[in-house]
């Protein structure tokens, strides 16, 4: 997985590449719990070129997502692949997060 | 002819023969401390003592090479006044081409130096936190099968007419006996944690039903659960709610391993607490939900739970996110569909309760996602979609469970098992 931190009209923009798993989470744990720790109000993650995503991947942004809450932030997922779009509706996790289509909806969403 | 054999040695020759003899001693005597022991601090102590001895040095030090860092940190100073060794241990760090020490790692040359004064290369930091005087060293590299090691110095050495070449060979024998010593402490830890991790499965093998079959009047139960690792994230149990009623529960713990495991342990007994209380399948997921949110690491757990009526076949179901079950009935293999919030642990939520009656001799199948996302050798999965053609084709089999777990074998042979996997039959008779 690459992790590629972008900044779009003054927001953090994680676009991330690859495989999401067991074995590249940590790293992205690491930049995005940076980042909700110095309480980000809203953080992009482009999905858009995301092959695969795991439970540990997902438990991530959950935790992102968890530690966001309290202080208002938002974290919105954009450009998920149908594949992965598939996980989140099977797992009902399109019931958690914030997903948009691309940069554009998620700044007006 | 007694005479002819007469050989005169000159004085200067027979001392530095005897002195390779006495080099040769010592390099036995070190060979043996080295073998001797598996135990690094033991090892480094002797082995410091004993070269100091010879050299008559007032100290001597190792450096270790720290690969992460790429610096070098004092490991162990011996020397005759205080404990140099505590002072100097982790604290002082050389970059490679710093220092004499420094010089030498990045060369992987020995060096001799009789008066460190004259030499621009020293590295005076080590001396003013020990309060020792560095006149003269000796520093060697110490140069293991997988390349630097370290750096060992003699400081302040009685003599600097000393055989090289032996001390090199000395220096060499001693690299690989800490390397020797590296993997004997490591092997050591891969154990205690094996050892660890059989206590963990047995543990969590505990939290499981202990048998994977149940009867209660007309309904029964059987499952089959395996786990890709030692400790797995899946989880099963059978509960008895209030008379007449069997509670079914599968679900499945985010990520692997340790923490998984532990993970579901706490489901597990929070389930156990919840489910002898609450009345409907939706009430439990909810307090499930509510008392999951508070474990840490975003953390989560995807479940399904059915409350059945043994005498009347009506089933309660709820679902967090888990995959759908599969009804097979006389005519048809179908997917219920029930109502899904999303998986426990997340966000607060409410679950719904779907309602159902099981017909005599209907089924439902509960499955994790370890069954439909197995992978074969060429990376492809197996599919929901292909699991319920796969029943569909054998829903007259009376061990399913164990057709459904053969089939993913079958599909996955050759590649290590990725995600634990865990199937469950309810059936009414």
């Amino acid at each position: 997985m690459k992790i590629d931190i972008q900044e779009h009209k003054g927001v953090k923009v994680f676009a991330l590449s690859g495989e999401i798993d067991m074995a590249s989470s940590p790293a992205l744990r690491s930049e995005l719990m940076a980042l909700v720790g110095r309480k980000a109000p809203v953080v992009f993650v482009d999905f858009k070129d995301v092959s695969y995503i795991d439970s540990s991947g997902i438990a991530t942004f959950v935790e992102g997502l968890k530690a966001m809450m309290p202080y208002g932030g938002r974290l919105k997922l954009l450009g998920v692949p149908a594949k992965i779009m598939e996980i989140f509706n099977f797992s009902k996790l399109d019931k958690v997060f914030e997903i948009y289509g691309n940069v554009e909806d998620a700044f007006k969403g | 002819m007694a005479d002819d054999a007469m050989v005169t040695i000159p004085a200067g020759s027979l001392r530095a023969l005897e002195r390779k003899v006495e080099s040769f001693k010592t390099l036995v005597e070190i060979s043996t401390i080295i073998s001797s022991t598996l135990d690094l601090e033991e090892l480094m102590s002797l082995v410091m003592e004993k070269a100091k001895g010879v050299m008559g040095a007032e100290a001597c030090s190792i450096l270790f090479y720290n690969r992460d860092m790429q610096k070098l940190e004092f490991e162990v100073a011996v020397c005759e006044e205080g404990d140099a060794s505590n002072i100097l241990k982790k604290k002082v760090l050389l970059d490679i081409g710093q220092g004499i020490a420094g010089w030498v790692a990045e060369h992987l040359e020995p060096l001799v130096i009789e008066d460190v004064k004259k030499d621009p290369r020293f590295f005076q930091g080590a001396d003013k936190m020990t309060g020792f005087e560095t006149k003269g060293l000796i520093a060697v590299p110490l140069i293991g099968r997988r390349g630097l090691i370290g750096v060992a110095e003699m400081v302040n050495p009685g003599r600097f007419d000393f055989d090289m070449e032996i001390f090199r060979l000395l220096c060499r024998q001693f690299a690989i006996a800490i390397e020797n010593s590296f993997a004997h402490k490591e092997s050591l830890e891969r154990e205690r944690l094996r050892q660890e991790l059989d206590i963990a499965a047995a543990l969590q093998r505990s939290f499981l039903p202990e048998s994977p079959t149940f009867s209660l009047g007309d309904l029964s139960v059987s499952a089959v659960n395996i786990s890709a690792a030692k400790v797995g994230g899946d989880i099963y149990d059978f509960v008895t709610p209030a008379e007449g009623k069997l509670g079914v529960l599968i679900g499945d713990v985010s990520g692997k391993g340790v923490s998984a495991a532990l993970y579901m342990a706490k489901a597990s007994s929070d389930f156990r607490y919840i489910s002898s209380r609450a009345e409907s399948p939706g009430a439990v997921l909810d307090g499930l939900n509510a008392a999951l949110s508070r474990y840490p690491r975003g953390m989560f757990l995807t479940a399904l739970y059915l409350i059945a009526d043994s005498a009347k076949g009506e089933a309660l179901i709820a679902c967090a996110g888990h995959p759908p079950c599969i009804r097979i009935t006389a005519e048809e293999v179908r997917v219920l569909s029930v109502a899904s919030g999303p998986p426990l642990g997340i966000v607060p939520a409410s679950y719904e309760t779907t309602s159902i009656t099981l017909g005599r001799g209907e089924r439902l199948i509960l499955l994790t996602d370890g069954v439909f996302d197995a992978k074969d050798r060429s990376g492809g999965r197996l599919g929901f979609e292909q699991v319920v053609e796969f029943i569909r084709r054998h829903r007259d089999e009376e061990d399913i469970v164990r057709m459904i777990v053969d089939r993913v074998s079958d599909f996955s042979e050759g590649t290590e098992w990725a995600d634990d996997l865990t199937v469950v039959e309810v059936r009414r008779r």
